[in-house]
């Protein structure tokens, strides 16, 4: 097993679109069950996921933002099956992940890491962080131990560590630097996507600067996908290419970042990107939010017929109460919205 | 017009296990009647201590307020008596906190906390407290407030939570409202409605805000004036937009450039150009030297910064004359200035 990387994007801007996508999910769902309210009531499901499609192109970057417990996590960790979907298919380079069997998906498992939000609670405080890094090469059997200690390494200079503070351990690390080793970690066995949860939203922004830039070198040197959350959309419209906007579980809006930006046509993210905090809105002048939203999204137990936004969107209509919008194509994007905003 | 709540040559140390640190190394600000003052910084530079300090509330141990003063309406309060510090807070200084869920009690409902902190500072009966925790609740933008007046905390969501500690923290009209990341844990746009909420709630009452976070972004929204602080000093003071536009401390400029940018104006098909980076990290409080505290990731350093630690005023200026203005602690961004 040699650790080449995969053939790298061009040198500006993200890799173009290929005809198959490295990762597609077609109708993927979770649900989780509830505990029974009595031992003879009928089990209740949470639906945390409800038959979301989406694709990640080779050398891109799909972003997943949303509000807390719109399903967001639970999206990306069913597919990479870390999490059971109930229903849906998750197709990698044309093969079902949730079909495989155990073999299979260790083996596939190089292909897929994860890097999660918390660098202080992702990394084992008992282990030296050379091992911490190696560890995915151990487990999946990934070269001979000399390259293996080689490969370590290199990846702590490809993060920006210095090799010789491979034998100190997470606490003796600031929050950057812990996610650096999360990254180096998810990189050892030369994955084709990484999934992404929140790698930035528990660090300050002067060193989330220094991440977001390091996971963008990292993706042009070796050509990553990357499976993107966050809720954070300046964060999202810096990294991503084409990103999807969850609302309680599904799929609001879908389309590339520069057709998002510059013309949201879903309320929902209309009103996120009206409620992220900017520097030109100055209280000097005075402002005023004109479409804001009322109130919290409503419980994933307790699901409206229609839209699910309808209970907080400017736009309403009687008909979003009683008839749910599909994910329809929109003049480049995708909106589930039966009154979108003017492109 | 004089300030309403003055805080001069501040300094707070904590005994740790690296011997006593300095988490406050002497800070001066002021808070202007019904002004919205922003305390920004990353993560461990103060601006909690800061906040704890107005209200009294120095964990001692391990904490020493060493040196400096506070001065509420004239009165130092450093030296007020916890009896007299007991009056103030509440009444005339309140404080909301990040997560309301720890600080609201998690069984006494709504109304009762709300009538609770009324009765303790105003002579009125406990259905007159009620009938007035009912109307804050109805001020603070909570839908049928009287059922909710009833209410526990579990069983609201978590900006209906905050905004029933910012009932309370307003139910004796105080001067000074110290909001410690009021929104960090809420999804943006609740953080939106509560944002709007602070502002209203300045515009009916009058009172003065200090509004503390690590997000640029809502000192835009909320503040008149913004105090920059970094490793448990201020290191940049002045009117909002002269800090957001005109940044003269490097650090203030790094920490503004680091911001990704937003919305349609950033809505390029081109990928948009990294960030700029601010190399390094925060020094640890307990090996801080001499010099600058952030001349270790500064791009304008020179041998002076590294001997000798900036002054936030201009020499030769008093306090009162440049916290008014803009006020820097660099020795470039001086040289800059008297160029
Ligand atoms: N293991 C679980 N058991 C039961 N419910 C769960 C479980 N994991 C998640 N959920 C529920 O599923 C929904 C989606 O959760 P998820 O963590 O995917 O949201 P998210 O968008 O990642 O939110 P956040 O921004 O807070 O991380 C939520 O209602 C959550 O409470
Ligand atoms: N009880 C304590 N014991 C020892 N040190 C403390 C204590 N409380 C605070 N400190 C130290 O004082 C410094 C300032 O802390 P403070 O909580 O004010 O930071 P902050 O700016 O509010 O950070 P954050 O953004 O993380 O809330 C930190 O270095 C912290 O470690
Ligand atoms: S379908 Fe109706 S309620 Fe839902 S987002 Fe569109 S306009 Fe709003
Ligand atoms: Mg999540
Ligand atoms: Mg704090």
């Amino acid at each position: 097993m040699s650790f080449d990387g995969h053939p790298s994007a061009g040198p500006s801007g993200a890799a173009p679109l290929a005809e198959q996508p490295l990762l597609e999910a077609v109708g993927l769902s979770v649900r989780f069950p509830m505990p029974k309210k009595s031992p003879f009531a009928d089990r209740d499901y949470l639906h945390a996921v409800r038959g979301v499609n989406f694709k990640v192109h080779a050398g891109r970057t799909l972003g997943v933002v949303g509000e807390s417990g719109s399903g967001k996590t639970t999206t990306a960790m069913a597919a990479v099956r870390l999490t059971e979907a109930y229903d849906g298919a998750v197709m990698f380079e044309g093969r079902d992940v949730l079909k495989m069997g155990p073999e299979a998906l260790r083996k596939q498992r190089r292909d897929m890491q994860v890097i999660f939000q918390d660098p202080y609670s992702s990394l084992n405080p008992r282990d030296r962080v050379g091992a911490i890094v190696r560890e995915p090469l151990d487990l999946m059997d990934v070269g001979e131990r000399k390259d293996r200690a080689d490969r370590v390494k290199e990846l702590f200079s490809l993060v920006g560590l210095r090799p010789d503070q491979m034998a100190l351990f997470p606490h003796q690390f600031s929050g950057g630097q812990r996610q650096r080793i999360s990254i180096a970690r998810a990189l050892a066995t030369n994955p084709k996507l990484i999934v992404c949860d929140e790698p930035v939203s528990a660090l300050d922004v002067a060193i989330q600067a220094q991440v977001l830039n390091l996971l963008r070198r990292l993706q042009d040197q070796f050509g990553l996908s990357y499976l993107f959350i966050s809720h954070d959309l300046g964060v999202v419209q810096f990294i991503c290419d084409d990103i999807a906007v969850m609302y309680l579980g599904e799929i609001v809006e879908y389309a590339d970042r520069p057709t998002l930006f510059a013309a949201p046509r879903h309320p929902y993210t209309a009103a996120l990107l009206d409620a992220a905090p900017s520097l030109a809105r100055r209280k000097s002048a005075g402002y005023s939010r004109a479409g804001a939203v009322k109130g919290d999204p409503p419980s994933p137990m307790n699901l409206p017929k229609g839209c699910a936004f309808a209970g907080r969107c400017p736009r309403a209509q009687p008909r979003c109460k009683d008839e749910k919008p599909m994910l329809r194509p929109l003049e480049g994007a995708k909106v589930a919205c039966h009154f979108p905003l003017e492109g | 017009m004089d300030p309403l709540l003055s805080v001069r040559d501040l300094k707070v140390e904590f005994d740790t296990r690296h011997g006593r640190v300095t988490a406050l190394a002497g800070i001066s600000l002021d808070v202007m009647p019904g002004e919205t003052l922003g305390i920004v910084g990353e993560s461990g530079c103060g601006k909690s201590i800061t906040a704890l300090a107005m209200m009294g509330l120095i964990p001692n141990p391990p904490g020493h307020l060493t040196d400096g003063q506070i001065v509420f309406e004239g009165e130092d309060i450093t030296r007020a008596s916890p009896r007299r510090m007991r009056q103030l807070r509440g009444r005339d200084i309140s404080m909301i906190f990040q997560e309301p869920m720890t600080s609201l009690n998690p069984v006494f409902t709504a109304g009762d906390q709300i009538a609770e902190a009324i009765m303790l500072h105003q002579d009125v009966s406990k259905k007159e407290a009620w009938e007035e925790a009912v109307e804050l609740l109805r001020v603070v933008g909570i839908p049928e407030p009287r059922r909710r007046a009833a209410s526990y905390p579990h069983e609201m969501s978590g900006g209906m939570r905050q905004r029933v500690m910012i009932a309370m923290a307003i139910s004796c009209r105080p001067k000074v409202l110290i909001a410690d990341e009021p929104t960090t844990a809420l999804d943006v746009t609740v953080q939106a409605q509560i944002f709007d909420l602070m502002r209203d709630i300045q515009e009916k009452f009058g009172v003065a805000i200090v509004m503390i976070t690590h997000d640029m972004g809502a000192i835009a929204e909320m503040a008149d004036r913004v105090a920059v602080m970094y490793a448990g000093r201020v290191i940049e003071q002045g009117r909002a937009d002269d800090i957001l536009d005109d940044p003269r401390h490097p650090y203030t400029s790094g920490l503004i450039g680091c911001i990704p940018a937003l919305g349609r104006e950033a809505a390029s098909a081109e990928r948009l150009p990294p960030l700029a980076e601010i190399p390094g990290v925060v020094p640890p409080l307990h090996l801080l030297g001499a010099g600058c505290a952030f001349a270790d990731r500064c791009p304008l350093v020179h041998d002076r910064c590294r001997r000798e630690r900036p002054p936030l005023a201009p020499h030769g200026m008093a306090a009162q004359e440049f916290l008014g203005g803009h006020a820097v602690a660099c020795h470039a961004a001086e040289r800059e200035i008297a160029a």
